[in-house]
């Protein structure tokens, strides 16, 4: 039993147990965090298979960059949205195990009796040394003969990253701002807005005509603001129908205490 | 197998993809079965990466690659989803979530 196979068993069955975790550990944090296990014993393993490169894309891109997002989906997610742990389905439960049992001894059949056929490449060890090393190799392969895959991956980046900002964002953006409503404000009207005027009490009325300003269709023309704005609405609406049952009494402040 | 084999790791991606497999189909937490289905995703490439071992080649690596890119836009966009699934109906239950509709 060589060395290799030594550190492949250790590898690949921390891999597995950590795997396991991800399946039954009641907390999905846990399992996030299982699942970083599994993946940095995966890149030890690409390592073991000469596989440089991957196994460093492997530790930043799987372990840096997508266990971070569902470790932040998992903060995001409301606990109170999460399942009870297994709760009911046993049946199901049955069924994915017999399942899996039955898939694995079909995959275990398959590879303990598969043959190799083909001619193997050129890339042994010696010969990707030689080229520089497996980035270098790596590096030939995919912007030699496989460049349109490597432009087709950008734009299926491009769109996922499209498709996400779309789909997190929130409801209330989604809905267009509604048009401001616009309306205005005459300073010569008595209740302050357009609309059809109670008429003035014919005191008043004579009162607001000279030398203020004068009303014109419902809207009073004033000279300047201030002449007319220290009459506020309630203020007419009290010289209009008089003081009403309970009523707190206001403090009408006329024009200069003439009140 | 006292040597180191191909048989090894194909060994070991099958058993990481029926973990995966049956993770998508006992658990009821999306971003348990999501994580799973990273899980079977990861068996891919060790298997991908395994062959190549075997065979000198160098395209299983370069296909490992390309698996990692769609991978990374795949899991972007299935997040995303949770997210829209949490906020819109509130539940992350997959037995719940049966309908494509509110």
């Amino acid at each position: 039993m060589s060395a290799e196979v030594l550190v492949f068993d250790i590898l690949a069955v921390i891999a597995v147990i950590a795997g396991t975790g991800v399946v039954l550990a009641r907390n999905p944090v846990h399992s996030a965090i299982s699942l970083v296990v599994t993946f940095v014993n995966l890149a030890g393993i690409y390592v073991l298979l000469h596989a440089e490169f991957l196994a460093v894309v492997q530790i930043i891109v799987y372990t840096g960059a997508i266990l971070v997002l569902v470790l932040f989906v998992i903060m995001l997610v409301d606990q109170d949205d999460l399942p009870e742990f297994h709760k009911g389905k046993p049946l199901q439960r049955v069924f994915a195990l017999l399942l899996g049992v039955m898939l694995l001894g079909e995959f275990a059949a398959a590879v303990l009796t598969r043959t190799v056929v083909g001619q193997p490449g050129p890339w042994t060890e010696e010969n990707v040394t030689l080229a520089g090393g497996n980035v270098q190799v790596l590096g030939q392969f995919m912007y030699s003969g496989y460049v349109l895959p490597i432009q087709a991956i950008a734009v299926v980046l491009l769109v996922g990253t499209i498709a996400a900002l779309a789909l997190a964002r929130p409801e209330d953006m989604s809905r267009r701002p509604r048009a401001r409503q616009t309306g205005t404000i005459s300073l010569g009207h008595p209740r302050g807005m357009d609309g059809t005027p109670l008429p003035l009490p014919p005191g008043v009325a004579a009162a607001r005509q000279s030398p203020q300003g004068e009303m014109r269709d419902g809207i009073m023309i004033v000279n300047d603001a201030e002449s007319y704005t220290d009459t506020a609405a309630f203020e007419y609406e009290y010289a209009t129908l008089g003081p009403q049952p309970g009523d707190r009494k206001r403090n009408i402040t006329g024009s200069e205490g003439d009140e | 197998m006292n040597e180191l084999s191909a048989n090894h790791f194909l060994l070991l991606s099958s058993a990481l993809f029926i973990i995966g497999m049956m993770g998508v189909l006992i658990r009821r937490n999306v971003i348990v079965i999501f994580m799973s289905v990273e899980l079977m995703i990861n068996a891919v490439i060790v298997a991908f990466v395994g062959f190549a071992w075997e065979q000198d080649s160098m395209i299983g690596q370069t296909f490992a690659l390309f698996i990692i890119a769609v991978a990374a836009a795949e899991s972007i966009v299935g997040l995303g989803i949770i997210m829209a699934l949490s906020r819109r109906v509130d539940t992350v239950d997959v037995a719940e979530v049966s309908t494509l509709r509110d």
